[in-house]
């Protein structure tokens, strides 16, 4: 119930704000359809014509799935930075069900926003290319929900460098190509990253969107892989998150910016 | 009554950013506040109020020391505490102001799990008797100062807790909007059963409001007693010479060193000496002082006191007020 509510919440304002500045969100599809108009015409142009539909899948999903990671894993970093700028970080963590929950709650509404605005950027790019992904949701949904996960467990990780550093923008420049590095990989060039969050995830929707796999053919091992992964992140990101918050409090550079 | 707040020698100190050298804010502070007590925690700048009422939040950890929220300790289970809290903290960086006024309410009501449909009734009442009712589709950054603050107030009640903290509510308010906040405060005392622990450097706050102060300075609690208490205790110590005769320059460093007084002169060319005498002794030096220099004295009045005073004497003359009120 606590948790609906704190969901609800969260989801309003978060509507609300997009609402109100709409012109960020559209000013984002823009920039970022442009960005695939470019890397689209590249392949076209230079790239060998026999794989040209095929490496424009590729570069739909790993493109798509970046966009999200960024939005995802940065994301309660930007809100406890933002919070921080605000000046209302210390009154959420007023809330007796416990800040971390309100960050969850926040996250996952925006990240159904930003699952909006891929969907909406997925269907652009597809008619652009003219290609059509095997968009299977009965069997993506499931690796979809698992790869987020992991990807929330990271989120939390950033946000713990937040609340001691307060200003990582530089540190998340930088690691959007770390987050490319994560979605453009393919898994068989570097078999070590299935320990890397997203990368499992990402490899099996791909899997299924561009190789017609089902549910049905992927093995135990790799089910294993995917929940594992995001189960093991998302526990690890709550419990760095909450030391360093104890950090913070110890300090009293909570609220400070 | 029981004890809704309990601070037991509570210790804090801070490592300066820059010079990494220590800075003790609270140097072991200890009282108790019983449920339905109205107290107002003043201090000079820097005494350690803002700390101390961060560690009663649990947004702070003490070094040392414990802190029991309806008797349950803030450090071991916060989350549960704070069931009981709110708080209003220093500043007006309390809500969002990008939001209106009813969505800020709204919203930190939600995390606290409140649905809309239980706060509803109670929003409608504190919008309207905060007047902020035609304000409340506002977006809060197009607010006057006051009124973001009532509305960070508003949101502090509409949390429902038995403990209120609020520091420094009334601090760059214009005096017709601190008397207006004074004014909701005062009603909202008088109605609920609330605890509430006010920061302030504004007397008439105090003398309003609160029935008990404690005094920090330092990081130390210096007195801790009514605040009717207080105004007697001083009103039967704050003197008023009036002289006929200038005084000498050596009577009023003297004067100056040994007590703590204000010379003024009066609209008969009187001049008027307003003196704190705590013991007897302190009255034989004052005529000494006087006698030396013959100076005449027309009369000698028993000087009213308002808490500024009160505040002023007990911060300046710490040792004074030591011997005469142990605390
Ligand atoms: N985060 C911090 N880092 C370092 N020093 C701090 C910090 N916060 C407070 N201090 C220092 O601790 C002491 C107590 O500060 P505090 O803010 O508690 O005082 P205060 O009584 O609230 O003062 P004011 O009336 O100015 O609000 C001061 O010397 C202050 O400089
Ligand atoms: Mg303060």
């Amino acid at each position: 119930m606590t948790w609906l509510t704190l969901f609800k919440v969260n989801m309003k304002r978060e509507l609300i704000l997009i609402k109100r500045y709409w012109m960020n969100t559209l000013s984002m599809i823009v920039s970022f359809y442009i960005i695939f108009l470019a890397m689209f015409l590249g392949i076209q142009v230079v790239g060998d014509p026999s794989t040209a539909e095929l490496n424009t899948q590729y570069v739909i999903i790993n493109y798509i799935f970046w966009y999200l990671t960024m939005a995802v894993m940065s994301g309660i970093g930007w809100v406890v930075m933002n919070e921080v700028t605000l000046g209302t970080l210390e009154q959420l963590y007023m809330s007796p069900l416990g800040a971390w929950r309100i960050f969850l709650a926040r996250i996952v509404s925006s990240t159904i926003v930003e699952i909006g605005i891929v969907i909406v950027m997925l269907i652009l790019s597809m008619l652009t290319a003219g290609t059509w992904l095997n968009l299977d949701i009965l069997s993506i949904f499931p690796i979809f929900v698992l790869t987020i996960i992991s990807m929330i467990g990271v989120s939390f990780m950033i946000a713990g460098m937040a609340v001691i550093f307060k200003q990582i923008n530089s540190f998340l420049q930088i690691s959007q190509f770390i987050f490319a590095g994560l979605t453009f990989v393919p898994l068989s060039v570097a078999p070590f990253l299935v320990f890397f969050p997203v990368v499992k995830g990402v490899d099996m929707v791909r899997q299924i969107a561009i190789h017609n796999y089902t549910l049905a053919d992927f093995s135990l091992m790799d089910y294993t892989a995917l929940i594992l992964n995001a189960i093991v992140y998302l526990v690890l990101g709550i419990i760095v998150f909450s030391r360093c918050e104890r950090h913070a409090m110890e300090k009293g550079i909570l609220g400070q910016h | 009554m029981m004890d809704i707040v309990k601070v037991t020698n509570v210790k804090k100190s801070y490592k300066k950013r820059k010079t990494k050298e220590l800075v003790q804010a609270v140097k072991g502070i200890n009282f108790t506040i019983k449920k339905g007590e109205i107290v107002g925690l003043l201090g000079p700048n820097g005494a350690g109020k803002t700390t101390t009422i961060k560690m009663m939040c649990g947004l702070l950890v003490p070094d040392e020391g414990e802190i029991y929220i309806n008797g349950i300790d803030i450090q071991k289970r916060r989350l549960e505490a704070l069931r009981h809290i709110s708080v209003v903290l220093e500043g007006n960086r309390n809500i969002y102001w990008r939001l209106t006024v009813k969505e800020n309410l709204e919203y930190f009501a939600g995390n606290r799990g409140f649905t809309k449909k239980q706060i509803q009734e109670k929003m409608d009442h504190l919008l309207e008797r905060f007047n902020l009712k035609e304000k409340e589709n506002e977006m809060v950054n197009s607010l006057s100062r006051g009124m973001q603050q009532k509305v960070a107030i508003a949101i502090a009640l509409l949390a429902d807790t038995e403990v209120i903290y609020l520091d420094e509510p009334t601090l760059g308010l214009d005096i017709e909007t601190s008397y207006e906040i004074r004014r909701l405060l005062k009603e909202i005392v008088q109605e609920e059963q609330k605890t509430i622990i006010i920061s302030t450097h504004d007397m008439p706050v105090v003398q309003e409001i609160c029935e008990r102060v404690i005094i920090v300075n330092h990081g130390k609690v210096v007195v801790d007693d009514r605040v009717d208490n207080l105004l007697q205790l001083f009103e039967s110590k704050a003197y008023r010479f009036t002289l006929l005769k200038p005084l000498s320059d050596w009577q009023k460093e003297v004067l100056k060193k040994e007590f703590i007084v204000t010379i003024s002169e009066n609209d008969n060319n009187q001049t008027i000496l307003d003196v704190n005498i705590t013991t007897s002794e302190g009255f034989y030096k004052i005529t000494e002082i006087l006698e030396k220099e013959q100076t005449p004295i027309e009369k000698i009045d028993r000087s009213i006191v308002d808490f500024e005073e009160v505040f002023m004497n007990i911060v300046k003359g710490e040792k004074e007020i030591d011997l005469a009120h142990t605390v």
